[in-house]
């Protein structure tokens, strides 16, 4: 955490606190609105899904992850819902873009789907299948941080 | 000197030889009290993962035929595990190896798998080293 240093002088200066707290703004966003982003992490490796969902419940997520694409199309199938998928691109039994793009064919529209791949060729595959958007690995935590917020907006705008 | 500069020191070092590089500082800022021991964590399951990947590389490589499609995989999994932890010798080694599978060069994989072999244990050695500091700075004993 960081804090302004106040500077002795005859003129008044703006005091700017900077926090450093990353989880403060989602955590009121959503506790204002009385409801946590339901995330959806699918990573066949365990170490990146063992620091996505730590950062994901650092930011105040509701979070569940699974090891490849048909899990995830499975728990569409029986109907859960989320408020963002984080899909890794190369996984067994089914990949990524496989899955978002049969998630999307079931008329999951709404729900923001982001690619996660140290390869970047990944970019065009996810985004053909139709996922939102592209992140390269690995993922920083202010990138999900920025994700969220536009999730939890786009929340509390639909009520 | 103290488990503390012994542990500064070690990290230090770690990324003055480029075994570790800016991620391994992300995973030591996601660490809070509500997860004290977050890094120790990951390391332990990136040491446990590579070992096995490492063990599945070596019996892949030995066959007379080798599924080069395999080797990739397993290799991108190591990359992407070494990457995300801030092992940075480890994945560039990587990154070579998959251009050897590429090339279905056998030769070029095994040349590299033993390159991958030396680097991760280097790192595994140290990560060790690390988390028993850790131990002694929170004032645990040292595991034995």
């Amino acid at each position: 955490m960081q804090h302004s240093k106040r500077q002795p002088s005859t003129k008044k200066r703006k005091i700017r606190v900077h926090h450093h707290h990353l989880k403060s703004s989602i955590f009121m966003a959503s506790r204002n609105q009385g409801s946590a982003p339901r995330a959806l992490v699918v990573e066949d490796i365990k170490v990146d899904r063992l620091i996505l969902m730590h950062m994901l419940h650092k930011l105040n997520c509701e979070a569940i992850a699974v090891e490849n694409g048909k899990e995830a199309v499975d728990l569409f199938l029986e109907g859960k819902t989320f408020d963002i998928v984080f899909s890794d691109k190369d996984m067994p039994i089914m990949s990524g873009p496989e899955a978002v793009a049969k998630i999307r064919a079931m008329g999951a529209t709404e729900v923001k789907i982001v690619g996660v791949s140290a390869d970047f060729g990944g970019k065009e595959a996810f985004m053909q299948a139709g996922a939102d958007v592209f992140v390269p690995k690995p993922v920083k935590l202010e990138t999900l941080q920025s994700m969220l917020e536009v999730v939890i907006s786009k929340k509390n705008m639909s009520g | 000197m103290s488990a503390a500069n012994q542990l500064a020191a070690l990290i230090a070092n770690m990324f003055a030889t480029g075994l570790l590089d800016d991620q391994f500082q992300q995973l030591q800022m996601l660490q809070d009290p509500s997860a004290p021991n977050f890094v120790s964590e990951v390391v332990t399951l990136f040491c446990h993962d590579g070992e096995r990947i490492i063990g599945e590389l070596a019996k892949l490589l030995d066959k007379p035929t080798v599924d080069f499609d395999r080797v990739d995989a397993f290799v991108h999994q190591l990359k992407g595990s070494s990457a995300s932890v801030g092992a940075l010798k480890v994945k560039n080694t990587c990154i070579q190896f998959r251009e050897f599978c590429q090339q279905k060069s056998k030769d070029g994989c095994l040349k590299t798998l033993e390159t991958v072999r030396i680097n991760f244990y280097e790192l595994r050695g140290k990560f060790q080293t690390m988390l028993q500091l850790e131990r002694q700075v929170n004032g645990f004993p040292p595991n034995n």
